[in-house]
């Protein structure tokens, strides 16, 4: 199947400083892909290239078969559904609802359309009781489920989230993994940027790690978080669970809690 | 042992945000001595964020609304908010003016402020950003220096609203190691987090916060370990304890890796 993103040797510099160089990477439709790495590594910046609303300083972004630089961001946004990282900068609406429903009307879904879509990512991330409050009105972490709603909303073939978990409670984590985990299913792709490591093990497969705006690891997760040494030298420690599967040598070196905890079981009881 | 002396201390406190008629916070009592580190867990909207605003003599005195009970600080408290990009002064163009801003504006020679600055971005691991204008920095950097801003004013209370949500993953261990080592200086630390996993080691004593009232309140050992933690108004507790949990092993559940290769072999 055709790749859903595609960045072919990409460079990008804010005003000469360099923030992305040498960039080559492709996204398959129902990929879930981790984007890590330290504080200023690009992962932001590389996220920017993908909604349009930077453009590469060299190389190539492709969205489907679309050159990003081509392409103004409201184009885009039919085939990219974005959360930034600063989710107030991206909610402007009276109501919780309508800042959702302002994406699909405005990529020129019929209205009918535009409200079921609005109920259903609005439901999957347990935002219901708070359609009608003002954005503003939430807590700054739900604020953000909103800014996500929006971009589910879109229904688009591919995701692209800056932290969507960042000071989200447990529940919430877990509506994040659920929604996300549904839209893969459906064949969306899924490109997030996270420090949770734990979040990215539950959630996602595949890992890429930038370190000084250059690509430095592209390989499934759970063989990257269980690697200390490689986690060390790229700024990134492991997760709880790797670390507990890893001290114990547990069969398989599980990462996710459904599997640590089977594997477990049958260590203490064996 | 020393004895122990309260920094921050509130009795029956209860909030209310303006024209809301449901507390934010109810009959909070609440102490935090020198060289203590206090964790408040809870769901969204249990009130740990108003907490820290009270603590921080933010609400009512700038927010508004109504405010019964009594707070008392022994010494100068500072806050680092849960949105760093809202903090920054706007009025610095490098980072080690935007650092300096806070002691500057209480007066402080030249020297000191210049010697709390590096020193506070040294420890924060920022000092390479100096030169950086504040509104290039990306969220983690953005996080670290504002951190750096409020601990060049040597706050006696430090409170902190999520502190490493931006923090890179080798960043936010460094964070706790650094509130550690504020707290063994004298400081008394009181920080609301999402980040579970950090508090058995980060921690001293944790304080539950569910509706805006004190759900439990003990040692993190013993309040990480109750079974409620996994009610539906919890915040559930560490990684380790979900797993151990979801294995249907004894209770109560190790809280730490090491915890748990102990109760293994």
């Amino acid at each position: 199947m055709s790749a859903v993103l595609g960045f072919e040797d990409v460079a990008f510099a804010y005003a000469g400083r360099p923030a992305l160089s040498g960039v080559s990477f492709a996204v398959a439709p129902g990929e879930r892909v981790a984007l890590v790495g330290r504080n200023g590594a690009g992962k932001s910046t590389l996220l920017r290239l993908v909604t349009g609303l930077l453009h590469p300083t060299s190389g190539v972004v492709r969205v489907g078969d679309w050159d990003t630089a081509r392409r103004r961001p409201d184009e885009l946004a039919h085939r990219v559904g974005s959360l930034f990282q600063h989710a107030d900068q991206q909610l402007f609406a009276r109501t919780v609802a309508d800042d959702v429903a302002f994406g699909p009307r405005v990529t020129g879904i019929a209205a009918p359309e535009v409200a079921a879509r609005v109920e259903r990512a609005l439901e999957s991330l347990g935002l219901s009781d708070v359609a009608g409050e003002h954005p503003y009105d939430l807590p700054p972490p739900w604020r953000k489920l909103a800014a996500l709603a929006g971009a589910l909303a879109l229904e688009s073939a591919l995701l692209v989230l800056d932290e969507p978990t960042a000071g989200l409670d447990r529940r919430a984590r877990d509506r994040v993994a659920a929604a996300l985990a549904t839209r893969a299913e459906r064949g969306a792709a899924l490109l997030v940027v996270t420090h949770d490591l734990g979040f990215a093990a539950e959630t996602l497969d595949r890992a890429l790690v930038l370190e000084r705006g250059r690509l430095a690891w592209d390989a499934p997760i759970a063989g990257l978080l269980t690697d200390a040494e490689r986690l060390e030298g790229l700024g990134l420690v492991a997760p709880p669970l790797a670390r507990l599967s890893h001290a114990l040598a547990l069969p398989g070196r599980p990462v996710r809690e459904r599997e640590v905890a089977r594997a477990l079981a049958e260590r203490c009881r064996a | 042992m020393a004895d122990r002396v309260s920094a921050l201390v509130l009795e029956g406190v209860t909030y209310h945000y303006p024209a809301t008629r449901t507390p934010a916070l109810a009959d909070i009592t609440l102490t935090v001595d020198r060289g203590e580190v206090a964790g408040v867990i809870g769901n969204t909207g249990a009130g740990a964020s108003t907490l820290l605003l009270v603590a921080g003599d933010l609400v009512p005195r700038v927010l508004g609304g109504e405010l019964t009970g009594r707070v008392t600080r022994a010494g100068r408290s500072a806050l680092l908010l849960p949105t760093p990009w809202t903090q920054a002064s706007g009025m610095a163009f490098t980072v080690r003016d935007e650092v300096a801003f806070g002691p500057a504006n209480l007066g402080w020679p030249l020297e000191r402020i210049t010697a709390a600055v590096e020193r506070s971005l040294a420890r924060v691991d920022a000092t390479h950003l100096e030169a950086r204008d504040p509104a290039t920095l990306s969220g983690g950097e953005l996080q670290r220096v504002i951190l750096a801003g409020i601990l060049a004013m040597q706050p006696e209370i430090l409170l902190l609203d999520e502190p490493t949500a931006e923090l890179d993953p080798a960043g936010a261990v460094a964070v706790w190691g650094l509130l550690r080592e504020l707290a063994a200086e004298g400081t008394a630390i009181l920080v609301a987090t999402s980040d579970l996993d950090a508090l058995p080691d980060a921690a001293d004593r944790i304080l539950w916060l569910a509706g805006g009232r004190v759900r439990a309140v003990g040692s993190t050992r013993d309040v990480l370990s109750d079974a409620a933690l996994w009610s539906e108004a919890g915040p559930g507790s560490t990684a380790v304890a979900g797993a151990w949990r979801r294995a249907a092993l004894d209770a109560p559940p190790p809280l730490t890796v090491a915890d748990a290769v102990e109760r293994v072999r």
